[in-house]
């Protein structure tokens, strides 16, 4: 069975779209969260992308696409430029797209709605533009890809499903280079009204936007929305030797399963079988891992469970567990927020550094965990790692990365 | 007067195409056109100058065609409000 390696990253996220730079600002524990939005009722904080679609389409072709695709074609691009793989192999059967993306295309609904409601007319290239599996097809098409093009939407944890999936696919030997990751954009007026609605946001303070996100303080009080979209290139790690290429990390297992208890509500008992049998697949023990990249999400319920999830899985492993959640600093990027913390995942594994849990200055008791609060933490020793992703709906997707 | 240069205008704010480089004899279609972009280009005209064109024209082909219809639809426009 072929191991699954990551040759390539690519970013487009609110700290910038350089994977490498990106890492090193989340090492400082610099905040990419801001006001936005002003004309909100309700006053607004998100992590949003500095992009230019001209960068990357002509007019013509920016035609009915979405922004959330725009995002998914730049990073799909840099993760394969990354990889060394700008032009793909000729057997582009053997090439596949996964990408996770929780909603698809906010801002052309949005303004399908507002259009129609004003003059009873909808640009004709609407639904095109907010299907779903549009960010997978237009980074197909940019890239010619002729294998599985697949989008996965499970909500905050599409991206790391899609991630789990590709290297399945690696594994059975479906297809030698796996383009994965995923892609949202969905910080437009009615979508955040409706997040707003939902209870779950932070409360920003006035002069401490940036802060506002404090996953396991005891003081927190919700999360921040984020935008962008990563990828990350998986190959066959017989594939990319016989290339030339050097391999990050391997994906060298993971796990889905479902609480199958409630729509919203967090379960450790699921979340602790996803851990265990991401491991497990990965052929770890809970003492050979040295970071969790958490989901922590920084609302009330959701870290009390996943740091009983994580003792549960871990037992006295625990207490040498290095744990940060970066939505401090990134916010949450819903769909596409497994992949850009599986990309965070995989520089702190190659680099052996871990990124700090911003904004916790008093940690909860109640979710104790041996969190890294210092920005530019060394981790000499670390040979493997976890990203956890625990979605709306009850879904839980851990995966578990190993140095190359 | 015929819509031609109105016409030439959106299309080159639009889908960015310069007036000079499109062949108004030639079909729309393949001058990077294809079925999306010209149902948004459709949109768009109806959108600036406040017509409405008929749904579904198969003899439209090159722009000025195009032009011919929506002058006609114009002319008809100033013709019932008259």
């Amino acid at each position: 069975m072929a191991a699954a390696v990551v040759t390539g990253l690519g970013v487009v996220s609110p700290h910038g779209q350089d994977a490498r730079a990106m890492f090193e600002a989340l090492m400082q524990g610099h905040s990419a969260v801001r006001p936005v939005l002003p004309e909100q009722p309700k006053p607004v904080v998100a992590a949003t992308c500095e992009f230019n679609p001209a960068d990357w389409f002509t007019l013509l072709q920016l035609n009915g696409v979405d922004r959330v695709s725009q995002l998914a074609v730049a990073a799909a691009s840099l993760a394969l430029k990354d990889a060394g793989l700008a032009e793909l192999p000729q057997d582009t059967t053997r090439v596949g797209v996964y990408v996770g993306c929780g909603m698809g295309g906010a801002a052309s609904l949005e303004a399908a709605y507002a259009s129609g409601a004003r003059s009873g007319r909808v640009s004709p290239l609407t639904v095109p533009a907010f299907m779903p599996n549009a960010p997978a097809a237009h980074v197909a098409m940019r890239h010619g890809v002729h294998g599985p093009v697949l989008t996965y939407s499970v909500a905050c944890a599409s991206s790391a499903v899609a991630l789990a999936e590709a290297a399945k696919a690696i594994r059975a030997g479906e297809v030698d280079i796996a383009i994965a990751g995923g892609s949202e954009a969905l910080v437009v007026p009615g979508v955040v009204l409706a997040w707003q609605a939902l209870m779950t946001l932070a409360a920003p303070q006035p002069g401490h936007e940036a802060r506002a996100c404090r996953p396991f303080d005891v003081n927190r009080n919700g999360f921040v929305l984020g935008e962008g979209a990563a990828f990350l290139v998986l190959e066959a790690e017989g594939h990319a030797r016989a290339r030339g290429a050097t391999p990050l990390a391997a994906l060298a297992g993971s796990a889905t399963n479902c609480d199958a208890t409630h729509l919203t509500k967090p379960d450790a008992a699921g979340q602790a079988a996803a851990l265990r049998g991401a491991l497990r697949q990965a052929g770890l023990s809970p003492s050979d891992v040295g970071y969790c990249n958490a989901h922590g999400t920084a609302t009330k319920a959701g870290d009390v469970v996943e740091a009983q999830a994580l003792r549960e899985a871990f037992g006295t492993a625990v207490a040498d567990l290095r744990v940060s959640s970066t939505k401090a600093l990134h916010g949450h990027l819903l769909g596409a927020t497994g992949a850009l913390e599986a990309v965070v995942t995989v520089l702190a594994l190659a680099g052996r550094r871990l990124p700090p849990n911003a904004h916790c200055e008093q940690p909860d008791s109640q979710c104790a965990l041996n969190l890294v609060l210092q920005p530019n933490h060394a981790a000499p020793g670390l040979q493997a790692a976890v990203s956890s992703s625990f979605a709306f709906g009850g879904t839980n997707c851990v995966l578990a990365f190993t140095r190359a | 007067m015929s819509s031609l240069e109105e016409l030439k205008s959106i299309i080159q704010a639009k889908f960015g195409l310069e007036p000079a480089a499109i062949d108004e004899h030639a079909s729309i279609r393949e001058q990077g056109l294809d079925s999306l972009a010209l149902a948004e280009l459709l949109f768009e005209i109806e959108d600036r100058l406040h017509i409405d064109l008929p749904n579904d024209d198969p003899n439209i082909d090159t722009l000025t065609q195009l032009a011919a219809l929506v002058d006609r639809v114009r002319a008809e426009k100033a013709a019932s409000s008259a």
